[in-house]
């Protein structure tokens, strides 16, 4: 199921497992029937035994503190024998390669691991329908294959219905027998197989924002010219001269988040210029939000200095800080502060700069007049993620950091993305981001860094000489 | 504290770690009452003691991580009592006898004894609440509460979820305050409970859909992790009792 960002999707996924209307307030018309059960109006109990769902935030679905007990968590609710479930349970966890994780703790498991977990409760009752709502988000590469193995053996198994809604249009078109594709209304545009989805509907798809498996695949740069969704001139253009001396010097920083702790950061190295841009790529856990945040002057290194435009950011005064750095969070929400888009905007900025607000808005597709008196809590994932991008852009300042900042976004809400960081570029910011993002690490960014355990492993930057000369630390754990 | 205790197998196959939950929190509400009774600080010192003791021995509990576990609450204790020795009403009692005087704070008999009977008391619950924390995994607390005491499964494994959730919003109310900064205000401001209740409510909205479309209260359930009474129930509630007994009368 594939639709741009607010088209519903969520809603209709969470209809099928008999949440909607029933678990979340609003107007449901109409009936919706999975085999001969309408299952809108069907017992709770009923609608289960059928269907099985998998959210999109891994962590907020596990009950119970130990992997096993989570798996057999809905066994149970399904009154399911004890000699049965001590069957089916390592069977399930061995089935999402998560064998031998009954004793460990789900919060202390890595996100693609207690995605994977969470997939083995839902799967565990052998349910005919499974749902999985955006189940690759949050994941890294690693985490996002491991998961699609698993879907892949269960197509191939042919005993159970996926509806699967993803933006991954490489990873799950292949996989499927059918593409439902909705547009930005909610209103379908049609049901195809995806080859013929492609050839009949591509265009169509395009221009509604929604991803084609293509898009994934071809060189990103080579095709910035001919995008169908028009956002404005692109400046895609050659790095801006850089300045001489480095605007950000991390000297031998590191950082553990508690005494004794393994330190996520362990000795990183390096300078970065005014102008330049930098993809900070690496699984999850390997450090890259950690360093962001060092270089924000969020968090105190442990050892080691950071200098940001000749300042120890972390002494600045919170009003210089705004100034001089901007931050994009990974999760959008933990970056509001205000009851609604027009404060949000608005707060703790020159006034001289509010009226260059209601443009930017505009062209991240969210106009003041239409979006200033709702609750930044109240948009969609891809809106809250824009608005938060507006936030940290209009203060101008000397080096943007941004953790993630396309997950989930569709197409058009990612193209924009990338032609601003490209436009923030010319004018001499330093523009950081962390991400998952292979499209958009290679478009936006001209120097890529790479994180693994703590250590920066790979530089392909102009400074990167001076780390090179010295033997790459691999860690031994 | 955040975070759950990892319990070692010798833990958990202990005397203290094999009894219900259930026995264990009833004797530490017994004592709690029981030392109600009682203004001396001698008998909550000598519970006290006693679990400390009963939970290295009978529980298995490495001393470090009952150290770990007791030293910011002594702490706290410790300070509780200076605090209510300094500041007592009972130093300005001109009648009251006066011990010592440092600085600017008179220092009375009165307010000495109520100190220390405050820190006693405080060192017991402590003590008791430590040593039931180091023997008892948070997953055999809520089974025993639901199959033993009759605790409705909705509130007790609703409960056990939320409490995975404690270190995020931990970890959430960081991020609020660095986005603040970031944004040129002030770590600290009211507004920033606004964010964690959001996250919190969000959570927790997410985990009861999770919950409900795992057919979670859809009707009579099974148990993976069978509970039953033991031989160490009787004894360990006895024994507690008369230790209780004995504290109170000596």
């Amino acid at each position: 199921m594939v639709g741009p960002s607010g088209s519903g999707k969520s809603t209709l996924a969470r209809a099928l497992a008999g949440l909607v209307p029933r678990d979340v307030a609003g107007e449901w018309r109409g009936s919706l029937r999975v085999g001969d059960l309408d299952v809108s109006t069907a017992e709770p109990a009923e609608v289960a035994a059928r269907v099985g769902i998998l959210f999109q935030d891994p962590a907020s679905q596990l009950v119970m503190d130990r992997a096993a007990d989570d798996v057999a968590f809905g066994l149970e609710n399904r009154a399911w024998t004890l000699e049965a479930m001590r069957t089916r349970v390592p069977a399930a966890l061995g089935a999402v390669g998560l064998g031998g994780f009954g004793r460990r703790r789900g919060t202390r498991l890595s996100g693609g691991e207690q995605q994977r977990l969470a997939l083995a409760g839902v799967e565990a009752p052998g349910p005919a329908v499974l749902v999985l709502d955006e189940p690759t988000s949050n994941l890294d590469p690693a985490g996002a294959a491991a998961l699609f193995d698993r879907l892949a053996r269960l197509r191939a198994d042919r005993r159970t219905t996926i509806v699967l809604v993803e933006h991954r249009a490489d990873l799950a078109w292949p996989l499927a027998d059918l593409v439902l594709a909705l547009d930005g209304a909610g209103v379908p545009i049609a049901l195809e197989t995806p080859a013929r989805m492609v050839s009949r509907h591509g265009k169509r798809l395009a221009r509604e924002g929604i991803w084609l498996p293509d898009d994934w695949s071809a060189e990103p740069a080579a095709r910035a010219g001919q995008m169908p969704v028009s956002i404005g001139p692109v400046t895609v253009g050659p790095v801006a001269t850089p300045a001489r001396s480095h605007l950000v010097e991390v000297h031998h920083a590191r950082f553990a988040y508690f005494r004794g702790a393994e330190p996520a950061v362990r000795d990183v190295d390096l300078g970065i210029r005014a102008g330049e841009r930098v993809a900070l790529v690496g699984p999850n856990g390997s450090g890259k939000s950690t360093l962001l945040r060092l270089i924000g002057g969020l968090l105190r290194p442990t050892a080691g200095s950071i200098v940001v435009s000749g300042a120890d950011p972390r002494r600045l005064p919170a009003p210089l800080l705004s100034r001089l750095a901007g931050f994009v969070f990974q999760d959008p929400e933990l970056g509001f502060l205000a009851d609604t888009v027009a404060e949000e905007i608005g707060l703790g900025l020159d006034p001289a700069r509010v009226t260059g607000a209601a443009g930017l808005l505009e062209r991240l597709g969210m106009p003041l007049e239409q979006f200033g008196e709702r609750s930044p809590y109240r948009l969609s994932g891809g809106e809250q993620r824009r608005l938060s991008v507006a936030t940290a852009l209009l203060r101008r300042p000397r080096v943007l950091l941004l953790d993630e900042p396309t997950f989930g976004q569709d197409r058009r809400g990612w193209e924009v993305l990338a032609a601003i960081v490209g436009e923030l570029v010319e004018e001499g910011t330093a523009v950081v981001a962390a991400t998952h993002d292979e499209r958009f690490a290679t478009r936006v960014a001209r120097r890529r860094l790479e994180m693994a355990d703590g250590w920066v492993i790979a530089d392909d930057g102009p400074g990167a000489a001076a780390i090179a000369a010295e033997p790459v630390r691999v860690s031994s754990a | 504290m955040l975070t759950p205790i990892d319990l070692t197998d010798a833990q958990e196959s202990s005397l203290l770690g094999r009894t219900s939950p259930i026995v264990k929190l009833g004797v530490a509400v017994a004592w709690l009452v029981g030392l109600a009774l009682t203004l001396e600080p001698g008998p909550p010192l000598l519970l006290a003691g006693l679990a400390v003791a009963a939970g290295l021995t009978l529980g298995r509990v490495p001393p470090r991580n009952l150290a770990r576990g007791l030293a910011p609450l002594v702490v706290a204790a410790a300070s509780i009592a200076v605090a209510n020795l300094l500041w007592s009403g009972a130093n300005t009692d001109p009648s009251a006898t006066e011990l010592a005087r440092i600085g600017p704070f008179r220092i009375t008999r009165e307010a000495a004894e109520a100190a220390a009977a405050l820190a006693a008391r405080v060192l017991a619950i402590v003590g008791v609440g430590a040593v039931f924390a180091q023997t008892t995994d948070p997953t055999r607390l809520v089974d025993a509460l639901v199959h033993q005491a009759r605790v409705p499964e909705r509130f007790a494994y609703g409960a056990l979820a939320a409490y995975q959730a404690v270190p995020r919003l931990a970890e959430d109310l960081a991020t609020l305050r660095q986005a603040r900064r970031i944004r040129g205000l002030r770590g600290w401001h009211p507004r920033l409970l606004v964010g964690l209740l959001v996250r919190a409510i969000r959570h927790a909205d997410q985990l009861a859909l999770a919950m409900d479309a795992r057919a979670f209260g859809s009707g009579p359930r099974s148990t993976f992790r069978p509970i039953r009474w033991g031989w160490p129930d009787p004894i360990v509630g006895v024994g507690g009792l008369v230790a209780l007994w004995l504290a109170l009368v000596l």
